[in-house]
């Protein structure tokens, strides 16, 4: 085709791509490093600072809490969030129009307020331990992505498709399980896949909802860095990209990548 | 203004498809020639190379003697009506016309009132200030249409521009178009699918199957001297039936065929060789309950009503054909019948060499 | 839309199976954030006493000013470099444009505290850019890079910018290939094409890519706290240090309700604008 970029855009798009993989590089260099400080290019290889990981009882605890609580909320977020999406599609005529727009609020709330709102409420308020305080933060984080994805591949699911079964004698519960779920699957483990990696991730939402003994990665991380500047934290960076890239290998398989550019 | 196109041995390929082979058509200055086809037989393709849009991969294309085959599309000076419109959404009805004027310079004044005064004849003044968004289909043809005419480009082309409208504002839109086109003299190019469309707009119409040209002729021609059984097909001749001459006396030739003889005359057909084809539209064979005629005997199957006559499904010896019958007397399934061929209404073709 | 025979019971259906998400958002979403809000007009100094006596701290003004200032540079810095990678990877052939794409969701995913982190080993005064400047000669000592706006404002810009090129990639990919067809054959050289369709028709996007960069980096805690410290404190970070060092509720609340207003407007202002300019809309 006759319609190439600019070699000037061409050029411009290079470089944002180049500052986009460097530091990620960069990080992985320095994780592989035999020094006890930071460095790039790696001097001599070693995964001492994985093992490292694993010797400091604080990030052994963190990770397996920022599991558990990026599972939990999303497994919480999936079970109160695909009636929430099937009924704004399957009932759009009957329900509100706010209805809808009330699932897209938490987006425009700042996290970091919304953490601190919770910090204020349900822990110093309500006195709610700081475990299931955390659980429901990143459960109300990733709800508004579980209904906008699942919303999304219930928009193009025809209902007269789940009409049709129904009219044959199949129970509109049992109809919702063997009809609907099949359709929307992709979007479910999209929803699933997205909403478990903002979990983990998450700083701003679990930066007030931390106490003693309770933390999360991304947190341990923050502390770690301000304390320490050696390269158990770019090791733990790379567990995390590593975790990235099998979820991305598994989505590819199952869904094809771009879908996640949606 | 009125130029004439020359496509010379043009030749494109999709990767490794061909979708064009070896193609070269004149367009006369001041002529409308239709690329008629199915989809997938290259008349698409042989626009979007006209446009530029894509590059050939061997041959020429040029316009009134200028060289076209590397030139970027911007600088091909061609009208294009596209099967979507393509309108731009974000300028009003009267900067989408004057879109093209702008490109070529023209002051913001006399853009307006070329712009305004294409409009007026597209009858869609009234509507100059509106956006795209507001029209009905038939009014973005249109402002589709005005703007393409405006820049008075040398080669006007039409990408199956009446698709998206319904059945009756087709046929008003082509005698439109036409009228235009004739008034300007614009040399066209006009896409289609739509064969009543395409011999009812154009001088000369293309054939297109599988990248090549089967026939470019009249549309009065293609109609009745089909060159080649795709052709003939496409333009509804239903029966296509095998002879063979079996005697030549002067002018008049005696062939044979399952169960029949027939005698033409090559004063009316043209030299006839040894084997041939004999076309005929179900119109052209009569169905005959008289046992002494000389036809093709057959079994008739299932009658339907056409309404100017009845049309049986018939089986014979040398295949299934297609007759039509008259009103007066409908004939029942299963009756034996002979099939007799009316000479003015048949053509005859040389047998397709083997593909 | 026809034949819904029971419209009340299907409605209550409906509310039923969205009951438990809706609670959720209002339980523990609206009122605790209400809550706060609320909250700060109750100060027994007087109703507007919290806020008066924000804006009448220099440092905490100046603070205001500074996010509003960083989040509006990364902005205009996303904007630019975004779309015109965007603008290259919606021309892409398939095989490349797709590996484009991951290219640009892989940072993405990975977590805003390990991105903030790559950039402390580069700009730190041992980091790799220092070292790379000494041994080639460019300077004699290394410079202070970190704890510095410009830090701050290349953290973020490295957080947005793979999220201003996805969503624009979309945008470009939408605009109907035969518009732009249409321009080249009136006589448009790509460069008219450029200034006069694509970049108008990519206007609602762009706009939609701001307010996402814009939101995003006016309320992000991990880059700022990072790379910039406390001599670039930002709303976030003075919240985070009101609340959790100093106890300072009311005036944690106070930037609370600043942030979530300011965030609120600008997403309000900009959706409008958006409805109004987008052309493609009727």
């Amino acid at each position: 085709m006759s319609d190439r970029p600019h070699p000037f855009l061409i050029a411009v798009a290079a470089l944002v791509y180049f500052f986009l993989m460097v530091p990620l590089v960069i990080v992985v260099g320095a994780a592989l490093s035999d020094t006890t400080y930071l460095t790039f290019p790696p001097q001599g290889l070693s995964l001492r600072w994985f093992e490292n990981i694993f010797e400091i009882s604080a990030f052994r605890r963190t990770i397996v809490t920022s599991l558990q609580i990026a599972f939990l909320g999303t497994l919480i977020a999936l079970i109160i969030g695909i009636p929430a999406a099937y009924a704004l599609n399957r009932f759009r005529v009957e329900l509100p129009k706010w209805l809808g727009t009330l699932f897209v609020l938490p987006i425009l709330v700042p996290e970091i307020v919304f953490g601190f709102a919770l910090l204020k409420s349900l822990t110093v308020g309500a006195g709610v331990p700081i475990f299931a305080a955390l659980l429901i933060g990143h459960t109300l984080l990733v709800l508004p992505y579980v209904v906008r994805v699942i919303s999304a591949s219930l928009a193009s699911f025809d209902f007269s498709i789940e009409e049709a079964a129904i009219s044959l004698g199949s129970a509109p519960l049992k109809t919702f399980f063997t009809i609907v779920m099949p359709n929307v699957r992709a979007g479910v483990i999209a929803a699933f896949i997205l909403a478990f990696i903002t979990s983990l991730n998450d700083v701003s939402v679990s930066l007030f909802l931390t106490g003693p003994g309770i933390s999360t990665l991304p947190i341990q991380i923050l502390a770690h860095v301000e304390q320490f500047f050696d390269p158990t934290v770019a090791s733990v960076s790379v567990l995390l990209m590593f975790l990235t890239v099998a979820v991305m290998a598994v989505v590819e398989r199952t869904l094809g990548l771009t879908f996640l550019a949606k | 203004m009125t130029q004439p196109l020359d496509i010379h041995a043009v030749s494109a390929h999709y990767g490794t498809t061909k979708v064009l082979e070896d193609l070269s058509l004149s367009v006369q200055a001041g002529e409308l020639v239709s690329l008629l086809g199915a989809s997938g037989c290259g008349k698409t393709t042989t626009l979007r190379l006209i446009a530029g849009f894509l590059s050939p991969t061997s041959g020429s294309i040029k316009l009134g003697g200028r060289d076209l085959t590397r030139l970027p599309t911007h600088k091909r000076d061609i009208g294009l009506v596209f099967q979507n419109y393509a309108l731009f959404p974000h300028l009003s009805v009267l900067d989408n016309v004057a879109f093209g004027l702008k490109q070529r310079g023209l002051g913001a004044s006399d853009r307006r009132k070329s712009a305004l005064a294409m409009l007026e004849r597209v009858g869609l003044a009234p509507l100059a200030e509106r956006t795209p968004g507001a029209l009905s289909g038939g009014q973005k043809q249109r402002v589709a249409l005005a703007r393409a005419l405006v820049i008075e480009p040398p080669l006007l082309m039409f990408d199956e521009p009446l698709s998206n409208l319904d059945a009756k504002l087709r046929v008003e839109m082509r005698v439109e178009i036409r009228q235009l086109q004739r008034a300007n003299g614009t040399t066209s190019v006009y896409v289609t699918h739509d064969q009543e469309e395409a011999f009812s707009i154009s001088d000369r119409v293309a054939i297109m199957n599988a990248g090549r040209l089967m026939q470019f002729d009249r549309p009065e021609v293609l109609y009745r001297q089909p060159a080649n059984t795709f052709v003939a097909s496409f333009v509804g001749f239903e029966n296509i039936i095998p002879f063979t001459v079996v005697g030549r006396e002067g002018e008049t030739v005696t062939a044979e065929t399952a169960g029949m003889r027939l005698r033409l005359s090559q004063n009316a057909f043209g030299a006839i060789p040894d084997t041939f084809l004999l076309a005929t539209r179900a119109d052209g064979l009569m169905v005959s309950t008289d046992p002494a005629a000389e036809g093709i005997p057959a079994q008739l199957g299932l009658r339907t009503y056409l309404g100017r006559a009845y049309q049986y499904q018939c089986e014979t010896a040398a295949g299934h054909l297609v007759a039509n019958g008259s009103l007066t007397a409908p004939l029942d399934p299963g009756t034996g019948v002979k099939l007799v061929p009316v000479p003015e209404q048949c053509s005859i073709l040389m047998p397709d060499e083997a593909r | 839309m026809t034949k819904r025979r029971f419209p009340r019971l299907q409605g209550a259906t409906g509310w039923a199976l969205s009951a438990p998400a809706t609670l959720a958002v209002l339980g523990f979403l609206l009122v605790p954030i209400g809550a706060v809000i609320a909250g700060t007009f109750m100060d027994p100094r007087g109703v507007f006493a919290p806020y008066i006596s924000y804006f009448n701290s220099g440092f905490r003004t100046t603070v205001l000013f500074r996010t509003l200032q960083i989040a509006a540079l990364t902005t205009i810095i996303s904007l630019i470099f975004g779309f015109m990678t965007a603008y290259v990877v919606s021309r892409a052939p398939g095989k490349l444009k797709s590996l484009l794409i991951i290219a640009a969701v892989f940072p993405l995913l990975t977590g805003v505290v390990v991105r903030a982190f790559a950039w402390l080993i580069i700009l730190g005064r041992n980091g790799i850019l220092n070292q790379t400047l000494l041994g080639l000669g460019i300077t004699s000592e290394p410079l202070e890079m970190l704890y510095t706006q410009g830090a701050v404002i290349v953290g973020m810009v490295y957080l947005f910018v793979p999220l201003m090129v996805l969503s624009l990639v979309g945008v470009l990919e939408n605009i109907p290939r035969d518009v732009l067809q249409a321009s080249s054959s009136l006589g448009a050289s790509p460069i008219a094409t450029f200034w006069q369709v694509l970049l108008p028709l990519a206007v609602p996007g762009l706009i939609v890519g701001a307010v996402l960069v814009f939101t995003g980096s006016f309320t992000a805690y991990a880059t700022p706290q990072l790379l910039g410290g406390e001599r670039q404190t930002v709303l976030a970070t003075l919240l985070h240090q009101r609340a959790m060092v100093s106890f300072d509720w009311v005036g944690a609340s106070t930037i609370a309700a600043i942030m979530t207003v300011i965030t609120i407007a600008i997403v309000l202002a900009m959706s409008h604008i958006a409805r109004r300019i987008n052309p493609m809309a009727t």
